[in-house]
């Protein structure tokens, strides 16, 4: 019992945490070998993770996605430590538009063609993403921006999730500060408000009922000593 | 069209924001003066009247006006992101 109380705490947490990992920019050191395109037929359970169609179009079951295959170098822990080996991974280029998430990436045919003039070279390049690939469900995560680096290990610091983590842990103890706030000026005092009525009521009660109680005893034996 | 619904629900989500931390912020600086008065009672002026004084004051002063920025640093962030993700 104490451990399914315990996973049933834990649970929304690793959701949250899932959702983040899922939505924050990632950033994959890759060399970038091919573009393509190629017809996509979603399904009721895999649409979620592809975008919307382009505003003003109409939305059909069957579109064209554009794709960037590349060969990634593996890492250890949510990719902050490079390993040596390198793996294929492949990314969907999506427009976001203005809707979910908020990239506000309008630029998928310009990141195509960046894309196109980086597969011609060897060098390696950051490939700014979000999302997953689960291979089983045809899903690719979605690449936002990518930029020429040095080498297989550029050593990229994470800004916007640092900035985003930090507004979370601020946000977290502001909303907090105000719950609190509202609990001490505007529920507390009410709820003292209804407890004296409570308990001026009780009393009331309490009277009326030993008067009742003292007119029942009328009738009960007096003490026949 | 996708526009128009992001503007509209980013307005909505916003102006909750804003009443909830300019309730808050009002809030807090009651219960300080409460406490203040409570410390030292000025002579000459009830409770009433010296809270009332003192949020006049904060409504005439600058940090009412600061939490407008709540409505102005998403645009700014929001217009960031769209020139640094379709730049370049």
């Amino acid at each position: 019992m104490r451990t399914l109380g315990f996973f049933f705490r834990l649970l929304p947490i690793l959701l949250v945490a899932l959702f983040l990992h899922y939505v924050l920019p990632q950033h994959d050191t890759v060399q970038i070998t091919s573009t393509e395109v190629i017809r996509t037929d979603f399904s009721s359970y895999n649409r979620i993770f592809y975008a919307q169609p382009d505003s003003g179009a109409v939305e059909q079951p069957t579109r064209d996605l554009r794709l960037i295959n590349t060969s990634k170098i593996r890492t250890y822990l949510l990719g902050f430590i490079p390993r040596d080996r390198t793996e294929v991974m492949v990314y969907r280029n999506e427009d976001t538009g203005w809707i979910w998430p908020p990239y506000f990436k309008f630029d998928s045919a310009d990141l195509q063609a960046e894309s196109a003039a980086a597969a011609r070279t060897e060098g390696w390049y950051s490939i700014t993403h979000y999302g997953w690939r689960i291979r089983w469900a045809s899903i690719y995560p979605n690449a936002v921006a990518i930029s020429p680096v040095d080498g297989p290990r550029p050593g990229i610091v994470p800004w916007f999730n640092i900035g985003f983590f930090v507004f979370l842990f601020a946000a977290f103890f502001v909303i907090r500060g105000m719950w609190r706030q509202f609990r001490e000026r505007m529920i507390d005092p009410s709820l003292d408000a209804a407890g004296d009525r409570m308990d001026i009521a009780r009393a009331d009660l309490a009277k009326r009922r030993s008067g009742f109680r003292r007119w029942l005893d009328n009738w009960t034996s007096k003490d026949r000593r | 069209m996708a526009f128009i619904k992001l503007l509209g629900f980013g307005l909505i989500g916003l102006t909750v924001v804003y009443w909830s931390l300019s309730l808050y912020s009002a809030s807090l600086r009651r219960e300080r003066l409460e406490d203040d008065y409570d410390k030292s009672p000025h002579p000459g002026q009830t409770r009433e009247a010296y809270v009332a004084d003192g949020m006049a004051a904060y409504r005439a002063g600058l940090r009412p006006k600061l939490l407008l920025s709540v409505y102005i640093v998403p645009i700014v962030v929001v217009s960031t992101i769209i020139y640094v993700v379709n730049s370049g």
